[in-house]
């Protein structure tokens, strides 16, 4: 086929339209209607499944670096705050009140050890697949002034509802 | 109050156009994916909203993100064991779906162009389809379909040439 004719045909193919919707799926996408996240005066529609669960996803997001930030912090301060119990006639004055610990580096990480894949059912028969996947998170606190390093490593399961959305 | 009452009409219609315009085309494209009416609206419904959902600015997707939701769902579903009894039953009867529109003389013509559509192997009749129908660019497609863009290009130069030779009696 020349470029001329397949043009022609083309512009023949595309004088028959897409069959319309049926009826009733049509009906059913008008209703679907996305609301706007923003600015809209009416209650908000009550949150599905698959939306607690986008929202569960998004949480988790920064959820779990914030965890170890605010336990790397913790840590932090425990050790040098003047309410943490010392050993009797432990050292007082200037150099009991400097810092045990100086993080001058902090690492955080977090690998993937395994994940598979699981189906489940809703109470209303719907099916909703599941990614589970192992994590290893680990922080590491490094005060290389004292040479001190202290590793912190926990293992956690992250289910993702991937399945598909109910309405 | 009143601008709130303004917003929701402005969205219904814009939400209704949206559909007017792209929903037909979607679904033809899902129900060559899915082979299975039932999961073909399925499929388009849970793309449309998915892909709207992932505006931040709330203004509609583009019809090339829909259409890779299309395809990346109907995969997932036709990985789904139970679906696939349906599907082997539907595959070896006749597609019992209309894909064209088409008034009393034309629907003879619109018939004769989906059996010759059905004809086509599968990855000529998803970038025909994506191009005429969608009207998608090469680029589009290729984003769609997760091929280069020239694969898409020449499949639609060989897919087209196969579909005139189907349908040489209606298009002399």
């Amino acid at each position: 086929m020349t470029e001329h004719e397949s043009e022609n045909f083309e512009r023949q193919l595309r004088r028959t339209r897409p069959a319309r919707l049926p009826a009733s799926f049509a009906a059913r996408l008008l209703a679907a209607e996305p609301k706007p996240s923003a600015g809209v005066e009416s209650a908000p529609p009550a949150p599905s499944t698959a939306d607690y669960l986008r929202t569960l996803r998004r949480s988790l997001r920064w959820l779990i670096p914030a965890t170890a930030m605010a336990l790397a912090v913790m840590v932090a301060w425990h050790d040098t705050s003047p309410f943490t119990s010392r050993p009797a006639g432990s050292p007082a004055g200037p150099a009991a009140a400097s810092p045990l610990l100086k993080a001058d580096d902090v690492k955080i990480d977090q690998r993937l050890v395994s994940s598979f894949d699981a189906v489940a059912r809703l109470p209303g028969g719907e099916p909703v697949r599941f990614r589970c996947e192992n994590w290893m998170d680990q922080v590491v606190l490094s005060d290389k002034s004292r040479g001190l390093v202290v590793e912190n490593r926990k293992p956690r399961i992250e289910v993702v509802a991937m399945g598909y959305e109910t309405y | 109050m009143n601008s709130g009452c303004h917003n929701e009409i402005s969205d219904r219609a814009d939400w209704e156009s949206w559909l007017g315009q792209h929903a037909p085309k979607l679904l033809l494209f899902a129900r060559q994916q899915t082979r299975s009416e039932a999961d073909a609206q399925d499929v388009v419904q849970e793309a449309v909203l998915e892909s709207w959902h992932r505006q931040t600015d709330g203004a509609p997707p583009a019809a090339g993100l829909v259409f890779a939701t299309i395809r990346r769902r109907a995969i997932d579903l036709g990985r789904s064991a139970d679906r696939r009894a349906g599907r082997e039953m539907v595959a070896a009867g006749e597609i019992s779906e209309v894909w064209f529109d088409g008034g009393v003389e034309e629907r003879e013509k619109s018939r004769l162009i989906q059996e010759a559509m059905s004809k086509l192997p599968e990855n000529f009749r998803e970038v025909v389809t994506l191009k005429v129908w969608g009207e998608l660019s090469f680029a589009e497609i290729a984003v769609v379909l997760e091929i280069p863009a020239n694969t898409a290009a020449s499949r639609y130069r060989y897919g087209l040439a196969e579909l005139r030779k189907h349908t040489i009696g209606i298009f002399p």
